[in-house]
């Protein structure tokens, strides 16, 4: 007759033997949560990068999806442009805001210095509901419409043009013909971005007014914000029929670097996981060894007793499991705190500079998922289960014989 | 006498060591027969095979030659798991450090045996506390064996070796850590377990003590049986 497994008496077995080494199970079980509770956290601040890394780049114009003229990527003129029906609205599912904008390169003059800029011309209340423009700090006016003959400029760019809000400068770019046009413009306002390199290239005015200085109906580009970010392949594929002469193409085909970075963060994840799980595996098989040795004669009394060798490593997997699970939930529980004391997010302004070429804003907000969560504790659960099978080997090993003898 | 009526059959035994590679051999061919409800002592100097033959029996060595035969299962043909289920259902065994389990308390330490062969919580709740009862233990069945004295812990080691009503009792040493006045109702326990129950009793000891209260001694020197003694009121 054949035993069944006892669960019952293993767990029980298992919880007691758990308080029975209280003072090296609990020290197990410190540094379990320590090393949960920081993958955790570092997990979230790693989201949160990622998230800003997406916000950033999306809203420093690609939007999530973007349709432009073909070539226009190598030769960024008016003439790789393409027409856009007036009374166009996007026929795609998700769509959270768009609009269309001619973009072309240019110089600016102020009666001070000349400086390479891109031109942009915008209809502004589509801009701000798509674009970086909606959260910077502004000093003057926004744009009122597409017909607006004033411009916005960074503040990056008016401190080197050393110009200011109402003061007048001159935009120069190449026609629809490909000649030289010029025209005078009143600085509307001087924004303050996250990002210094944006107010050094960004020049917005109205979109008619810079069709007009360039003697064109097209427009350039189109831009489309989506409510989620998994559903921009399937946007982009929607537009390229829509488009067919055109490209459309997603954010991480226009940005491969920023593209590579938000990558690079799931990999860092799974790297300082794999790290810490890794050197917290070495103490885990190491206590988990000392215990079985220390337990020896025992596990050979339950050998001898009748207790079933794959019994015996089962109660070992079992106890092991115990420290560790508990271990787990005390970590998830203490990132969670950590997280949650950081939902103001980490000050990083004292390192703009070095952090804008990473896509990151001054402020760092910790994004905690659930799915993050359920990721974070099933591995650890892996982990301790993997580290527990080592010891539970040893202790089949256990020769009953042998066992009692010491 | 038929085969039916021997408990425990040993034909050839031999049990061989290698001590930096000399055999040692600690069985060298016994031929031994225990009929059921029989109560026999091992004796004999150190190094004479009495427990190496008492771990033959129980499944907890393997021999090297010969075959062992106990309630009609041969041993030698099964594999480790079987081996384990014997000693589960066939075998009880008292240890000379009594072996209990330290974070059970006594009833569960009894109770622990039935749980390993299934048997439902209030049946074997039930057997536990008789058996603690029937051994004059039962006040403290919920007692730690940190906070049993010796002569509790090995009545406990009793209680569980006999509360699954095997074939066989085995015994090695069972009063080595007792002092005489502990090792003396001990023994009268074990006694009345062989005469009240009926069940089969093997013990491997040095105790002149011991050897007397068993109805069958045998000695072994360097492996063998030179001595086979029986009580004479038994016989008759």
């Amino acid at each position: 007759m054949r035993t069944s497994v006892p669960i019952k008496v293993l767990a029980q077995l298992g919880w007691r033997n758990l308080w029975r080494h209280r003072r090296r199970n609990i020290m197990l079980m410190g540094a379990i949560v320590l090393a949960v509770g920081f993958v955790l956290l570092a997990n979230s601040l790693l989201r949160g990068w990622q998230a800003q890394m997406l916000d950033t780049v999306v809203a420093n114009l690609p939007g999530h999806v973007k349709v432009l003229a073909p070539g226009y990527r190598d030769d960024p003129s008016i003439q790789r442009g393409f027409q856009l029906p007036a009374d166009y609205q996007p026929d795609l599912p998700g769509v959270d805001s768009w609009t269309s904008r001619v973009r072309v390169p240019g110089v600016i003059l102020s009666e001070r210095d000349t400086r390479g800029v891109q031109l942009v011309g915008v209809d502004p209340q589509r801009e701000l509901a798509i674009s970086f423009l909606a959260d910077v700090e502004l000093e003057g006016e926004f744009l009122q419409d597409s017909e607006d003959r004033r411009v916005l400029i960074g503040a990056g760019l008016a401190e080197q043009l050393e110009t200011s809000v109402g003061r007048r400068i001159v935009l120069m770019t190449q026609g629809s013909d490909g000649r030289n046009r010029e025209a005078g413009f009143r600085v509307a306002g001087v924004y303050r971005a996250s990002s210094s390199g944006l107010e050094k290239v960004f020049v917005f005015t109205g979109r008619r007014v810079l069709q007009d200085l360039l003697d064109s109906e097209a427009v350039t580009e189109l831009s489309i914000r989506l409510v989620e970010n998994g559903q921009r392949a399937m946007a982009r594929d929607l537009l390229q029929r829509q488009f067919a002469a055109q490209e459309a193409s997603t954010w991480d085909e226009l940005e491969p670097m920023a593209a590579s970075m938000y990558k690079f963060a799931d990999t860092a994840m799974l790297i300082w996981f794999s790290i810490m799980m890794a050197a917290l595996a070495f103490g885990l098989v190491n206590t988990l060894v000392t215990a079985v040795m220390e337990r020896t004669r025992e596990l050979g009394m339950l050998r001898a007793i009748g207790m079933q060798p794959g019994v015996v490593l089962l109660q070992v997997v079992m106890e092991s499991l115990m420290v560790v699970s508990l271990g787990v939930l005390m970590g998830i529980g203490m990132g969670m705190l950590a997280v949650y004391s950081l939902s103001d997010g980490i000050d990083l302004s004292e390192w703009t500079a070095g952090i804008e070429g990473y896509y990151m804003s001054s402020v760092l907000v910790p994004v905690l998922l659930p799915y993050d969560i359920f990721r974070i504790t099933v591995l650890s659960l892996l982990f301790g289960l993997l580290a527990s099978i080592f010891p539970a080997w040893r202790a089949v090993r256990v020769e009953p014989l042998d066992a009692m003898r010491r | 006498m038929g085969e039916q009526d021997y408990v425990v059959q040993c034909h050839g035994l031999e049990r061989t060591y290698h001590d930096d590679g000399i055999p040692v051999h600690a069985l060298a061919g016994v031929d031994l027969e225990v009929e059921r409800g029989d109560f026999v002592s091992l004796a004999g100097p150190s190094g004479s095979g009495k427990s190496t033959l008492l771990n033959c029996i129980g499944g907890l060595d393997r021999p090297t030659g010969g075959r062992v035969v106990v309630g009609g299962v041969d041993l030698a043909s099964l594999s480790a798991t079987e081996l384990a289920d014997v000693r589960l259902r066939r075998v009880g065994f008292v240890f000379q450090s009594y072996n209990l389990i330290p974070v059970l308390s006594a009833r569960e330490n009894v109770e622990f045996i039935m749980q390993l062969q299934g048997i439902p919580a209030a049946e074997r709740h039930r057997d536990a506390m008789e058996m603690l009862d029937s051994l004059g233990i039962g006040e403290l069945a919920d007692r730690r064996p940190g906070e049993l004295s010796g002569g509790q812990q090995q009545r406990v080691a009793v209680a569980r070796a006999i509360v699954s009503k095997p074939v066989l009792l085995l015994a090695d040493e069972p009063s080595a850590n007792l002092d005489s006045h502990t090792t003396e109702e001990l023994l009268q326990l074990l006694a009345d377990i062989n005469q009240d129950r009926g069940m089969t009793i093997i013990t491997a000891t040095h105790d002149p003590a011991v050897m007397a209260f068993a109805r069958r001694r045998i000695r072994l020197v360097d492996g063998l049986i030179v001595s086979d003694q029986r009580d004479q009121d038994a016989e008759d």
